[in-house]
């Protein structure tokens, strides 16, 4: 235990490791944008009357969340290389991503979904609503308010299990630091330095998250209560 | 009171499980009666599964002769390529058997003996690239595991080239055998490895990067140690030992002045 912390060796890296950072973020920034819409499409159809589409969509979350993520991401780089569609690796990890916490979005926005009351629906119906904005006032809007802080920490892990991407050549943030750490052999000062950089992100994420949570959600900025 | 003995179990918790982590020298070793040595899985030839699952490959069976020599148990320590230097620096191993080739970075933060095997690194492509040296490789997609020398020389030598980095060997030679990737940069047993799996599009060597002169690394400080290695390697190579178990895994011979070259 006479380990010596040395981290000026470090300083020439700090470009990679904002490249890292910075790829980190936009994987997490599409994972996010396209997750959310699979979600709140998956969770109508979870919830749908057409039985097909009701099984489709619960296989779909059954499988991926019972499945690892390291082994997803495998099966799209590797097993579909082999049978010939190649894709860049950007490609692949956020395609990865997106499936993945597609199908936990999913099920919280089905929960959302659940916590809205009959009565209210029969309320909209009887004065007149149409199925469209019955849908998005009066079911969604509530319903992602409820379950926007779920979604934000499931978004928030995704972000930290991008790290997982490293392991087929993502360059991201885990990545670069693996890069950097065989190169200086300092493995201790660049996993801290990197720690401290998720760190930074995830908390750049959540004031990210609450902002657009006052943009998206003005009964609750306005009144300041939880539904 | 329950609190306070509850809060020191949890500190000698900590401490007797970081205990273990720093490496043993010769007599601790001999003392224990089992040295902890830490093999890379997954590298042809040199380290990997046979068809009865054992682990076996030439860094496999010169470790187990080093126990045996040295009257020992041993106890292997399997770890990814990107490893291998903090395995040794954090004391997590005794020694590394890892296809680990002497450089002069290395040796400024771990030591190595003198050399024990060697390997030629290579970049292999399909013809149809018609890669002949670093300057062909810029801009292409050329494949690496993280934290070789192949990794460094790419960087150096090519650097407008697009390096794809994978963790170990076993990854690499999936990418390549998927067709993720063609151009790979890594060593002759990984290259045949590869072409194993993708017999319509095989690759060829294009180029020879480097020979490289792979030594056994240990932590520094541990001068004991270090000498009994050095004489176990020259003694073994002298009487044939190293050189012929080398040859049944390799196929080919070891340069007859390996262990007298300086690094």
């Amino acid at each position: 235990m006479t380990y010596q912390l040395d981290f000026t060796s470090l300083g020439a890296y700090w470009p990679q490791f904002l490249a890292g950072a910075l790829t980190t973020l936009q994987f997490t920034l599409y994972a996010t944008a396209l997750g959310l819409v699979i979600g709140i499409v998956g969770a109508i159809a979870r919830g749908s009357h057409v039985g097909w589409l009701r099984l489709v969509a619960g296989i779909y979350v059954e499988v991926v969340r019972n499945t690892p993520f390291l082994i997803q991401i495998f099966f799209l780089f590797f097993g579909l290389a082999s049978l010939g569609l190649r894709m860049p690796i950007f490609v692949a990890a956020v395609l990865a991503m997106v499936i993945n916490v597609g199908a936990y979005s999913t099920e919280i926005v089905r929960a959302g979904i659940e916590s809205v009351h009959p009565s209210q629906i029969e309320a909209a119906e009887s004065l007149g609503l149409s199925r469209f904005q019955i849908y998005r006032d009066i079911i969604l809007k509530p319903a992602l308010e409820r379950v926007y802080p779920s979604l934000t920490s499931q978004f928030t892990l995704m972000m930290l299990m991008s790290s997982v991407t490293s392991q087929v050549s993502a360059e991201e943030l885990t990545g670069a630091a693996n890069n950097i750490q065989s190169v200086t052999f300092r493995s201790m000062e660049t996993y801290l330095i990197v720690g401290l950089l998720y760190l930074l992100l995830t908390l750049l994420l959540k004031a990210g998250f609450w902002g657009l949570g006052q943009v998206l959600f003005p009964r609750r900025r306005r009144l300041g209560t939880v539904l | 009171m329950k609190r306070r003995t509850l809060l020191g179990l949890a500190a000698a918790a900590i401490i007797v499980a970081a205990a273990p982590a720093s490496a043993a020298s010769l007599a601790e070793i001999q003392a224990a009666g089992k040295i902890r040595i830490a093999v890379v899985p997954g590298v042809p030839l040199f380290a990997f599964v046979d068809a009865n699952l054992n682990l076996t490959g030439s860094d496999v069976e010169i470790s187990r002769l080093i126990a045996k020599d040295l009257g020992v148990e041993i106890e292997f320590v399997e770890i990814a390529n990107a490893a291998r230097v903090p395995t040794i620096q954090a004391g997590t191993a005794d020694i590394l058997v890892g296809n680990l080739a002497i450089t002069p970075q290395r040796q400024e933060v771990i030591d190595f003996t003198v050399p024990y095997s060697t390997l030629d690194i290579i970049v292999g492509a399909p013809e149809r690239y018609g890669i002949t040296g670093y300057e062909s490789l810029e801009g292409q997609r050329v494949g690496v595991t993280r934290a070789t020398v192949n990794d460094t020389l790419i960087t150096e030598h090519s650097p407008n080239a697009e390096q794809v980095r994978f963790e170990d060997d076993a990854t690499l030679i999936t990418a390549l055998a998927s067709k993720q990737l063609d151009i790979v940069s890594t060593q002759g047993a990984v290259l045949a490895a590869i072409n194993e799996r993708r017999a319509d599009d095989p690759l060829e060597v294009s180029f020879v990067q480097q020979s490289l002169d792979l030594g056994i690394a240990l932590p520094k400080g541990q001068p004991e140690l270090l000498a009994w290695l050095n004489d176990w390697v020259k003694k073994n190579f002298a009487d044939g030992t190293l050189p012929k178990l080398f040859e049944s895994f390799h196929g080919r011979e070891l340069p007859a002045d390996l262990v007298d070259r300086v690094h």
